[in-house]
């Protein structure tokens, strides 16, 4: 019965010219529309050298981490310079920001505090690795104490607090997230549309799961009604549309990325398998949407394929589809839209493979979508055990 | 006789309506029974509650046994179709069949046998390779009743199959409702069309407003109406002084004359035309047609609730 279930689901899925539209073709179209919008400033878009200033006032000068922090970061001859760094007084930090010589400047006071005039990569980049640095400077300020103990533990006058302190810095760096470097990498914004694009695609399949799943509720369709009433399990049709809807749009998103990589020429980078990972969980999320919106709407099927594009496009949008800064003013202004937001989680989780040396971001927004994905599910699972209904 | 369906005190609540109101009937092995009401009678909304599609207040029972939503061997013998068409747009005439009768069979080549059955026995032998867009209305109603039937049934629910049916559809379908029947099926028959109820039905129950109002056979139900005969003519130019005397010939019950036809409804008696006639041939009054008609079960109804089936 699963199989037979199965292949018909299949049959009317792939035949659905409206559903092939919007889960395979539109995804094509918009990614070949992004390629001929964006390949002309796709090369003028790699990150530069950020120009900041601090302020050198004394609560600055007294604190070794933040100090020896931006001096690494701002070491010309090193590899991993992010910013060029003046050090001024406050009033010609303001100057500097007002003729727009930096992106922000950073003073210190009970806390270090970011100003900038913008919003904008730039911003962003300077005030997550701020506020990177002062997160963990209390882990390192326990290993330069430790440090500093083994020292005078035994009989030295010769103590290196500059080593000491990059020496924690560097062990802070091994076990936490940490800005990649990110002039030498190849580094595109027009990537962060394609990652949108490919969240859309993800959550475009709730579009399949949820048609699929709609023809089995009797409340929801005139086939369900008969579906109903054949001596079948609901569970097992229900579980077998959704496989079918599954399937389908692994195919879809398995095509978009063949054709952004084959055609296109889109470079993934050489986390290829950990980007396809985050496309099946996101694709699970997708399914999971649309069975929620099959379950929970009582609507015609056109209303909700609606309710779960317009989600999708909205998605899209605050998670940086139709322009970048979108997503740093929400991610810095409603923090919580993105948070819950499926189309950010998935965006989000490949951005975070390009900008961060470690994976604790990446598996936070992996684990987040499987947690939208069960809370989609369990909703579904709430509304599918009635057998009977007050109408229909 | 062996009952089929028992229904004992169904009662339906929509929020403020009640649908249907303490209703009990039963429903005899071999029969064709008609659930005769107007839109909004309570047909669809009964055959609803006896699938256990929704929730009710009463006691149904279905070959003997309690029916319920996971009452699966009771729905393996069930065959139900609704007054909306309910196939996949995608499928073709054979794969839809084959879908929904897959659901009751698992067997392929059993499967295959039944569904040509269900084809050639609705008439679509022509079409199996189509798509219901493909197909006209009446056409795609004939796929429906396949789509129901095909895993052969012994208990079929048709729910106002011949609705918006071109006339031969119509014929074909009732010719195969007939031949279910002959097979060995029981049949619970929904319709607001009483011509339908009177070529099919052994017995009706008519509702109305959830209420049973009448239950029989045709011919027990015709004898609950205190008319016994309708004579219509087709003459022109009537004088008034006519109508006034028609009205005193014996077992008149009632007279009208509207656009040139007159209505002459007869209480119980026998000769009711022939006095007709030979009243018209004295008066030297001509006539161009004259139709003498039982009284239908539409007359039952409007006499047992004051409107008629398709108000």
């Amino acid at each position: 019965m699963f199989i037979h279930n199965l292949k018909y689901s299949l049959k009317t899925l792939v035949k659905n010219r409206m559903l092939i539209f919007w889960t395979l073709a539109f995804p094509l179209i918009l990614g070949t529309f992004f390629k001929l919008a964006f390949s002309d400033i796709e090369s003028n878009e790699k990150l530069d050298i950020i120009d900041i200033a601090i302020v050198n006032n004394d609560n600055f000068k007294n604190n070794e981490i933040l100090k020896e922090s931006f001096k690494a970061l701002s070491d010309k001859e090193s590899s991993d310079q992010i910013f060029n760094t003046k050090y001024v007084d406050e009033e010609e930090a303001k100057t500097l920001l007002e003729n727009s010589e930096i992106c922000g400047y950073l003073i210190v006071l009970d806390e270090p505090k970011i100003v900038v005039s913008n919003s904008g990569i730039n911003e962003t980049v300077f005030t997550e690795v701020t506020n990177e640095i002062y997160a963990n400077a209390s882990t390192i300020e326990n290993i330069v104490e430790n440090e500093i103990k083994n020292e005078i533990s035994v009989p030295n006058y010769d103590i290196d607090y500059e080593t000491i302190i990059n020496n924690a810095i560097a062990k802070v760096t091994e076990s936490k997230a940490n800005i990649k470097d990110i002039s030498s990498n190849n580094l595109s914004y027009t990537m962060i549309e394609y990652y949108t694009l490919i969240a859309m695609a993800c959550l475009y399949g709730g579009i399949l799961g949820m048609s699929s799943v709609n023809k089995n509720l009797a409340n929801q369709s005139n086939t369900g009604k008969r579906v109903t009433v054949a001596p079948t399990k609901k569970t097992v049709t229900i579980m077998s549309s959704a496989l079918a809807a599954f399937i389908v749009e692994l195919i879809g998103v398995a095509l978009l990325f063949l054709y952004t990589i084959f055609v296109l020429k889109v470079d993934y980078g050489t986390n290829l398998p950990l980007i396809i990972l985050l496309s099946v969980v996101g694709t699970f999320a997708g399914l999971s949407l649309g069975i929620a919106v099959s379950c929970i709407f009582k609507t015609s099927e056109d209303t909700k394929t609606g309710i779960i594009i317009a989600f999708t496009m909205l998605g899209c949008f605050f998670s940086g589809m139709m322009g970048i800064t979108m997503k740093y003013v929400i991610d810095k202004n409603i923090p919580i839209i993105n948070k819950l937001n499926p189309a950010n989680m998935i965006t989000d989780g490949f951005y975070s493979l390009y900008y961060y040396n470690t994976l604790d971001r990446f598996y936070l927004n992996l684990i987040s979508l499987l947690l939208f994905s069960f809370i989609c599910l369990a909703l579904s699972v709430y509304s599918l055990r009635r057998q009977k209904y007050d109408s229909i | 006789m062996n009952n089929i369906i028992e229904v004992k005190k169904l009662t339906k609540e929509y929020k403020t309506l009640k649908a249907i109101d303490n209703l009990s009937f039963e429903v005899h092995d071999g029969e064709i029974l008609g659930l005769l009401g107007p839109n909004g009678s309570g047909k669809s909304t009964t055959i609803n509650c006896i699938l256990s599609l929704l929730n009710y207040e009463g006691k149904i029972k279905i070959f003997g046994s309690d029916m319920s939503p996971d009452a699966y061997d009771i729905k393996k013998r069930i065959g139900v179709i609704f007054q909306d068409v309910a196939v996949f747009d995608e499928l073709s005439v054979y794969d839809n069949i084959d879908y929904f009768c897959g659901l009751y069979i698992k067997d392929k080549d059993v499967r295959h046998e039944y569904i040509n059955d269900a084809i050639k026995l609705v008439g679509l032998e022509d079409f199996t390779k189509f798509y219901p867009k493909q197909l006209s209305g009446g056409l795609l109603r004939r796929l429906n009743i396949a789509c129901g039937i095909a895993h052969k049934p012994k208990l079929i629910f048709l729910d106002e199959p011949t609705v918006a049916v071109d006339p031969q559809s119509r014929n074909n379908i009732l010719d195969g409702i007939k031949k279910l029947r002959d097979n060995g099926a029981t049949i619970v028959y929904t319709t607001h069309y009483m011509e339908e109820v009177e070529i099919l039905c052994d017995r009706v129950i008519i509702l109305d407003a959830g209420h049973v109002i009448a239950e029989g056979t045709i011919d027990e139900l015709k004898s609950l109406a205190k008319i016994e005969e309708k004579i219509s003519v087709e003459v022109n130019d009537l004088n008034e002084k006519y109508i006034e005397q028609i009205k005193k010939i014996k077992n008149v019950e009632d007279v009208s004359y509207d656009n040139n036809v007159l209505l002459i409804t007869y209480k119980k008696g026998k000769n009711n035309l022939v006095d007709l006639i030979e009243y018209l041939k004295n008066e030297k009054i001509v006539y161009s047609k004259i139709f003498s008609e039982r009284p239908t079960l539409n007359d039952v109804f409007l006499e047992l609730t004051g409107k008629g089936l398709r108000d």
